[in-house]
């Protein structure tokens, strides 16, 4: 018979391992207990804190307040709305007299304004001359005004006739912006 | 067969007697894990949510009390001149007389003589342009050369309510220009209480001295529409 068979002492090895596996449940579970109720409870409390009550009772505060001002509030939001407004507008509109100004300014003495069309896209300039000299002086103004982008981006010349009754030149020109 | 039945019982009761001390700790964690997925992550969306409400609700205060200080620090005096000159220039609705007065204005001021206008009310007015502003247009007929209608234009550029010519025809003395009045109304959902009022910014004011000086401003209402003027134009045509 083999002596190194111990049955008691395998009891006691095997209930030492169970004990053992016992207490580390529990001490799982604890953990598990405590840390979620530690989390539920912070979370809770931070709610708490955040809580934002008191920060709306502020604002009614400065809501009633603010009413008193009621009247000065609505001018000065009429106010900043009318000057963006206004803004725009002025950025975007186009100054036409600066235009005519422009061309009147290029038009030579010899040439007499028959017709002078300006919208915001074009400008239709009929003119007479009794000298094919000036009808080319106010072609070439146009030309460079033309090459040097100045408000202008493109001419033709639409007509050019002479006249017998007036005994004169008339030109037609059509320029764009 | 009862003798069997006694035996799976006793099994089992061996099997429990045996593994009973690990049945409440494993019931805890399971009830622990259960309770963290159904209360503590909501708890956590709760928590952020009252975070972000927080948040707006002391950026919002922040906004009043800006609004606050802006409105006790401003001269109601002041501001009330600042919106008659600004009103002029873009009134809230169609000011008829007003344009008839820049009209007026304008004519005695460059020494043109107009020709017979009106006002064409009904299509006209619906006509959007320049960004969506609402306008009123009309053709104005001036008995002037170029250099006359030309400085026309110009006085009318530096009139309010503001203005824009949009055609110039001149001819050798019957010239006519077609001219855009802009109104524009404060829309219904503009005005909101929580807004942040923002102080007149230094290109605001810039804008408001430069439309003192436009030609009618100061003058406004003083100017009466000069019914020899159009007489004088009515008689010219």
């Amino acid at each position: 018979m083999n002596t190194d068979i111990n049955l008691l002492l395998r009891t006691d090895e095997e209930a030492l391992r169970r004990q053992k596996r016992t207490k580390t449940l529990n001490l799982i579970a604890i953990i598990f207990l405590s840390g979620v109720a530690a989390t539920s409870l912070f979370i809770f409390l931070l709610i708490q804190i955040i809580n934002p009550s008191s920060i709306k009772k502020e604002q009614n505060d400065v809501i009633e307040k603010i009413s008193q001002f009621q009247n000065k509030q609505a001018k000065l939001f009429i106010l900043n709305n009318r000057i963006d407004n206004i803004e725009k507008i002025l950025q975007n509109r186009r100054d036409l007299a600066k235009v005519t100004s422009f061309l009147l300014a290029k038009i030579p003495g010899r040439l007499f304004i028959e017709d002078l069309e300006v919208d915001d896209k074009t400008v239709v300039i009929t003119a007479y001359s009794t000298s094919l000299s000036a009808i080319g002086e106010l072609i070439n103004n146009l030309t460079e005004t033309v090459r040097k982008k100045e408000i202008i981006s493109s001419l033709t010349l639409s007509t050019l006739v002479f006249d017998e009754g007036k005994n004169s030149y008339q030109v037609s020109l059509k320029a764009q912006f | 067969m009862n003798e069997k039945i006694n035996e799976d019982l006793k099994s089992l009761k061996f099997i429990f007697e045996r593994n009973k001390s690990y049945i409440l700790p494993s019931i805890i964690i399971v009830v622990c894990i259960i309770l963290f997925l159904q209360f503590v992550i909501p708890q956590f969306r709760v928590l952020f949510a009252a975070q972000e409400e927080a948040r707006l609700a002391s950026l919002k205060l922040q906004i009043l009390k800006e609004n606050l200080n802006v409105l006790a620090n401003t001269d109601e005096r002041t501001l009330d001149s600042r919106l008659k000159i600004l009103n002029l220039a873009l009134p809230l609705n169609k000011d008829f007389s007003a344009i008839l007065n820049s009209i007026y204005y304008a004519a005695q001021k460059t020494g043109v003589n107009l020709g017979n206008f009106s006002f064409q009310i009904g299509d006209l007015a619906d006509i959007k342009k320049n960004d969506g502003f609402p306008s009123i247009s009309l053709a104005i007929p001036i008995n002037a050369n170029a250099v006359g209608v030309n400085s026309f234009v110009q006085t009318m550029s530096k009139t309010v309510p503001i203005s824009e010519v949009t055609v110039i025809k001149i001819k050798n003395i019957a010239s006519s220009i077609k001219i855009s009045f802009y109104y524009k109304s404060l829309g219904p959902s503009d005005y909101k209480k929580d807004l942040r009022i923002n102080p007149i910014s230094q290109k605001g004011l810039g804008i408001i001295n430069k439309l003192s000086e436009f030609g009618n401003v100061s003058g406004f209402g003083q100017i009466p529409i000069s019914t020899s003027s159009s007489k004088q134009s009515e008689s010219s045509f």
